[in-house]
C-alpha cells in the first residue's frame, strides 16, 4: 500500500475544484485514516462504520471550511472528534433511558426473588403474549443487547418508535405482573 | 465496508465547486466594521452623550472604552475562528477573549477603586439592561446566521463568544450614549447581565449552530 497521506492537501484541494476521482480517493484515504482511530474508542464494528459514516458525511458538508492551505489532518480529526463525540452521547444517554426502564421492571422482580411464581421465564412468557412488533422489540433490546437505534434500522421503524413501542411493553408488562401478584 | 465505499462514491459524484468560506480574519474584518456602522448609526440616531468628549479625557473612562473595543474586537476574532471546525489552526488567538477579559476586570475594579466619593447612582436600573439587550439582538441574530454557514465543533463556545461580540456593540453603545458616571450601575445593570447572555449564547450556539 502506497503512502498517500502526504497529498491528502493536495487532493482536497483538487476536489475542491471539483475533480470526482480526487475526492472519492481522499475520502478513501481519510476513512483509512479514521477506521483505527474509531476502532480504539468504539466496541463494535458496525458502530464504527456507523460514526464512519456520519464522518464523511459531515466532511462533505463543511468541506467548504477547508482551504488546502493548512494541514488536512487536525481539520479532518476535528470533524471526527466532534461527530464521535455526538455519537457517544446519545449512545450513553439511550442505555441510560433504557437503565430507568429497566430499574421499574425491577421494583417488581426484587419483591418476588425467592418466590418461583414470577421467574424470568414467566416475564420472558408474558413476554412472547406481546404483540409480535413488542415482542420483538423487546428480545433485541433485552435479551440480544441492542440499542433502540440499531433495532429500529434492523426492523425499519425509527427509533423513538421503537422507543415508543417499548415503552407501551412495558407497561403492559406492568399490569400484567401487577394483575398475576394479585390474583396469587 | 460495502455501504463505505458505497457512501464514497456517492459523495464523491457530489463534488460541483464549492465556494470557499473566507478566511478568519477577513471574516472577522467584515464583522467588526459592519458593527462599527451599526453602531454609529445607533450613536446618530440616539445622539451620543454630550459631555463625550470631555468624558474621554478622564482616564478611567477611556480605559473602560478601551477595554470594552479589546472585548469587541477579540470576540470577533475568536468568533470567526470558532466558526470552522479546527479553529483555523489559531488555537491560541482563539483564547484572546479570556486575556481581554481579565484587561477588562481590571480595569472597571481600578476605575470601581478611583471613584471615590462614588458618582450619585441614576435613577433608572434594569432600563439599562433592556436597552443593551434591544441594541445586540440585531448584530447577535446576523452572527449565528453567518456562523451556521461554517462548520464549529465547538458550537456552545461558539454561541456564547458571538453573543459577547454582539452585547459588547450593546454596551459600547449605551456607554458612549447614557449621561451617567456610577461605575456601580454599569457593573450591575451593563456588564453583569452581559456576561449572563454571555451563558444564555452558549446554550442557544448548542442548539442554533448544531450541523
Amino acid at each position: 500500500m502506497t503512502d498517500t497521506t502526504g497529498n491528502l492537501e493536495a487532493l482536497m484541494r483538487q476536489s475542491l475544484a471539483g475533480d470526482q476521482r480526487a475526492y472519492a480517493a481522499l475520502l478513501q484515504e481519510t476513512s483509512r485514516l479514521l477506521r483505527p482511530f474509531l476502532a480504539k474508542r468504539l466496541n463494535f464494528t458496525n458502530e464504527v462504520d456507523d460514526v464512519l459514516q456520519e464522518i464523511l458525511i459531515s466532511i462533505h458538508k463543511a468541506r467548504h471550511t477547508y482551504d488546502g492551505n493548512r494541514p488536512y489532518k487536525p481539520w479532518v480529526y476535528a470533524i471526527a472528534k466532534f461527530r464521535l463525540q455526538d455519537y457517544l452521547r446519545a449512545h450513553y444517554s439511550d442505555q441510560l433511558r433504557h437503565a430507568d426502564d429497566l430499574s421499574e421492571m425491577e421494583e417488581y422482580l426484587h419483591e418476588d426473588v425467592t418466590k418461583p411464581a414470577i421467574s424470568y421465564e414467566s416475564i420472558s412468557g408474558e413476554v412472547q403474549k406481546l404483540p409480535n412488533k413488542q415482542a420483538t422489540i423487546l428480545r433485541l433490546m433485552h435479551q440480544e443487547g441492542y440499542t433502540a437505534k440499531e433495532v429500529a434500522e434492523q426492523i425499519g421503524m425509527n427509533e423513538s418508535a421503537v422507543k415508543v413501542s417499548a415503552h407501551r411493553a412495558y407497561k403492559i408488562l406492568r399490569q400484567r405482573l401487577e394483575n398475576g401478584k394479585l390474583e396469587r | 465496508m460495502g455501504n463505505i465505499d458505497e457512501l464514497i462514491s456517492k459523495l464523491a459524484q457530489d463534488t460541483a465547486t464549492v465556494k470557499r468560506a473566507p478566511h478568519p480574519f477577513m471574516l472577522s474584518i467584515e464583522w467588526m466594521v459592519v458593527a462599527a456602522f451599526y453602531l454609529a448609526v445607533s450613536l446618530m440616531i440616539s445622539n451620543a452623550r454630550h459631555d463625550l468628549l470631555l468624558k474621554l479625557h478622564d482616564p478611567w473612562f477611556a480605559a473602560e472604552i478601551a477595554a470594552l473595543a479589546g472585548i469587541f474586537i477579540s470576540t470577533s476574532l475568536s468568533a470567526a475562528l470558532l466558526s470552522y471546525p479546527d479553529l483555523y489552526q489559531k488555537r491560541r488567538i482563539a483564547f484572546a477573549p479570556i486575556v481581554t477579559f481579565a484587561l477588562f476586570v481590571l480595569v472597571i475594579f481600578l476605575a470601581w477603586q478611583a471613584d471615590n466619593p462614588p458618582a450619585p447612582l441614576p435613577a433608572h436600573s434594569f432600563e439599562c439592561t433592556i436597552s443593551i439587550t434591544l441594541v445586540a439582538l440585531l448584530p447577535a441574530a446576523w452572527t449565528f446566521y453567518v456562523m451556521r454557514k461554517f462548520a464549529s465543533t465547538h458550537t456552545h463556545w461558539a454561541g456564547g463568544i458571538a453573543f459577547l461580540f454582539a452585547f459588547s456593540i450593546g454596551a459600547l453603545w449605551l456607554r458612549l450614549y447614557e449621561q451617567n458616571d456610577s461605575i456601580v450601575h454599569v457593573i450591575e445593570w451593563h456588564y453583569l447581565p452581559m456576561l449572563g447572555f454571555g451563558i444564555i449564547g452558549m446554550w442557544l450556539g448548542k442548539k442554533v449552530l448544531k450541523w
